[in-house]
């Protein structure tokens, strides 16, 4: 006859009490679930996205957060130099200009172009055809189409289109160069709804009539051994004018500055959730314990200790409150998927990019949460029954 | 020997109007084996005499021996750790704890009093044939009528084999007839050579003690 056994036949017993306490329970932990996978899930799922393309380091041009992009002087020229780096294993640069695509002589549309000096294995996943050729020496204008752009314009792999380049702030004049599209994906980086095009650095030029382009953004892959902070360190002697940020750096940038306010929600909306399951459980316990002062008293005058009847009651609330808990995990992560998919519709976001992920360090808060407003809810009606008058309880019972 | 002995005890109780003695200067003394029924009109202070002796409440002044130990020096512990292996106590209302069968009601003291399992099955077997309610073991406490509850209850009581058995208006809450087997019960727990201390309005009950006390206004007259 354990404490916790008395505890759950009392639950048992106060079925309605019980069931209202765990649905409550559930409700609000729910909530709390689901402001905790909030607090962290939009930075894990950038962190995610950013690591996705295998590049731990961004070099940028500009100051502040690496999203403002400025071509990179000499960047070919850089580009060896940090290929010849021992914290650096791979180097790719990347352009990105405003285009128009055609299909054919009259339908077109606007596009992101993308120019990579990487021959394989982008950002981005294939869903039909092949991936940019490693030497594009037979194919002068190979590109990658996002599927949406692709189900617009009705291209598929082994299409030819027409693509001209509309550089940003010039009046453009430049022609449209025939392209074969060898591949549908989808971009890591896109939005659902955006047209995007990857081709390589060489049809770029090509495109630009240049004949070399510098790119707006490098992305660097350290070696495994020395890291990502090493390889910022050196690239920074190299060229101290620019700004490298490894993949940490930029999700802390993003953490202070992008992403705070989603934090700020979730702690208050996680704090007030808290609160809500303490008052519910620590009211339906103090009711009860009301309730059954009498036999409370009764058992006192028994002989059973103080410390008996408070672990039973500490008991009672672990079973509300953790039932509630437990019940609020599944409920909490049905919620969270409906939540992330109306938050995804925001305009704008990667197609990728969630703000609720499931992490383990969200479960463990959960649970520490609980455990403590299970001990919290009982503390008062603990009190009560420790400072109960036995004889008095006994007489007003029987007065009563 | 005495079990139980109350030396001069008065109990105030403060009120708005100022303190009320419920038992005032009261000697009384419970000696092994001996049943003893106190009687009086509602409110002279039966029951308040009863928890002093049962170890539940402390006198204002006075003292209270149980087994020769003074009850004002103990801790609540050693306090509650006499009721549950040395007193026994039936209520009017019987409080058994609804959520348990019979049979786990008797074991709860117990379990509590640390009896090995083995023990205690044996124990509230024997305890529920004492009884009359081998039958009803399994039975939870809106299963059993008022006479069946205070039964069970008196078992709960005997459970620990207590010196002092103490009940406060036990036939208050049945009839006439089921009143007379609770009765009937006592006898035989007295029989069996537990001390008792009874409170009640009942003569029938009063009637089968081995010494009849009277109180008025917080005193015992005769």
């Amino acid at each position: 006859m354990t404490s916790l056994w008395l505890a759950w036949r009392t639950t048992k017993r106060y079925r309605v009490r019980a069931v209202l306490a765990v649905v409550g329970v559930a409700v609000i932990g729910a909530l709390l679930f689901d402001m905790l996978l909030l607090s962290r899930g939009l930075l894990a799922s950038f962190a995610d996205l950013l690591n996705s393309g295998g590049f731990d380091v961004r070099i940028v041009g500009s100051e502040g957060m690496p999203i403002v992009r400025l071509p990179i002087a000499g960047s070919t020229r850089l580009a060896n130099e940090l290929r010849a780096l021992p914290e650096v294993r791979d180097v790719v640069l990347i352009r990105i200009e405003r285009a128009t695509l055609w299909s054919n002589e009259r339908t077109s549309r606007p596009v992101t172009l993308v120019g990579t000096t990487q021959a394989s294995g982008g950002p981005y996943t294939i869903v039909r055809g092949d991936d940019l050729p490693r030497d594009s020496s037979f194919d002068r204008c190979p590109i990658l189409v996002s599927r949406h752009l692709a189900a617009s314009l009705g291209v598929e792999p082994g299409s030819s289109v027409k693509i001209s380049v509309n550089p940003d702030g010039v009046r453009s004049a430049l022609p449209a160069v025939s392209c074969r599209v060898t591949g549908v994906v989808n971009f890591f980086f896109a939005s659902a709804g955006e047209n995007s095009v990857a081709t390589t650095m060489t049809a770029l030029q090509q495109a630009l009539s240049e004949p070399a382009v510098d790119a707006d953004l490098i992305l660097a892959a350290s070696q495994p051994a020395t890291g990502p902070a090493a390889a910022v360190r050196a690239i920074h002697r190299v060229r101290p004018d620019l700004r490298a940020y490894s993949n940490e750096d930029v999700v802390a940038l993003f953490n202070q500055n992008g992403f705070a306010y989603f934090r700020q929600i979730s702690f208050v909306l996680s704090s007030l959730t808290t609160v809500f399951a303490f008052l519910l459980v620590a009211t339906l316990l103090t009711v009860s314990v009301n309730q059954r002062l009498g036999e409370i008293a009764a058992l006192r005058a028994l002989g059973i200790s103080r410390g008996r009847i408070a672990s039973i009651l500490l008991w009672e609330s672990a079973l509300l409150v953790g039932g509630g808990a437990l019940l609020a995990l599944p409920l909490g992560g049905l919620l969270a998927l409906g939540l992330d998919h109306l938050l995804r519709q925001m305009p704008g976001l990667p197609e990728r990019l969630h703000f609720f992920v499931f992490q383990w360090r969200a479960v463990a808060t959960h649970a520490a949460l609980f455990g403590v407003t299970a001990a919290a809810a009982a503390a008062y009606p603990m009190w009560l029954t420790a400072r109960l008058p036995i004889a008095a309880t006994l007489r007003r019972e029987v007065v009563g | 020997m005495s079990v139980v002995e109350a030396r001069r005890v008065t109990r105030l109780f403060p009120m708005a109007a100022g303190p009320v003695a419920a038992v005032r200067d009261v000697s009384l003394s419970v000696a092994d084996g001996e049943y003893v029924a106190v009687s009086g009109p509602s409110g002279c202070g039966k029951s308040t005499l009863l928890h002093l002796v049962g170890v539940v409440d402390q006198p204002t002044s006075g003292e209270i021996l149980f087994e020769s130990r003074d009850v004002a020096a103990l801790k609540e512990a050693e306090r509650s750790r006499i009721r549950l292996v040395r007193i026994g106590f039936v209520f009017q209302r019987f409080f058994l704890l609804p959520m348990l069968t019979a049979r786990e009601n008797i074991e709860l003291p117990q379990a509590e009093a640390r009896v090995p399992a083995a023990d205690r099955r044996a124990r509230t077997r024997e305890l529920l044939e004492y009884v009359g309610l081998a039958d009803r073991a399994d039975h939870l406490p809106s299963q059993l009528s008022g006479g069946e509850m205070q039964r069970v209850a008196i078992a709960r009581a005997l459970a620990n084999r207590p010196a002092l058995l103490v009940a406060d208006e036990p036939t208050g809450e049945l009839d006439e007839q089921t009143g007379g087997h609770i009765a009937d019960l006592f006898d035989r727990v007295h029989a069996d050579g537990t001390a008792i201390l009874v409170v009640t309005h009942n003569p029938v009950l009063a009637a089968r003690a081995s010494r009849r006390l009277t109180m008025k206004s917080g005193s015992l007259v005769s």
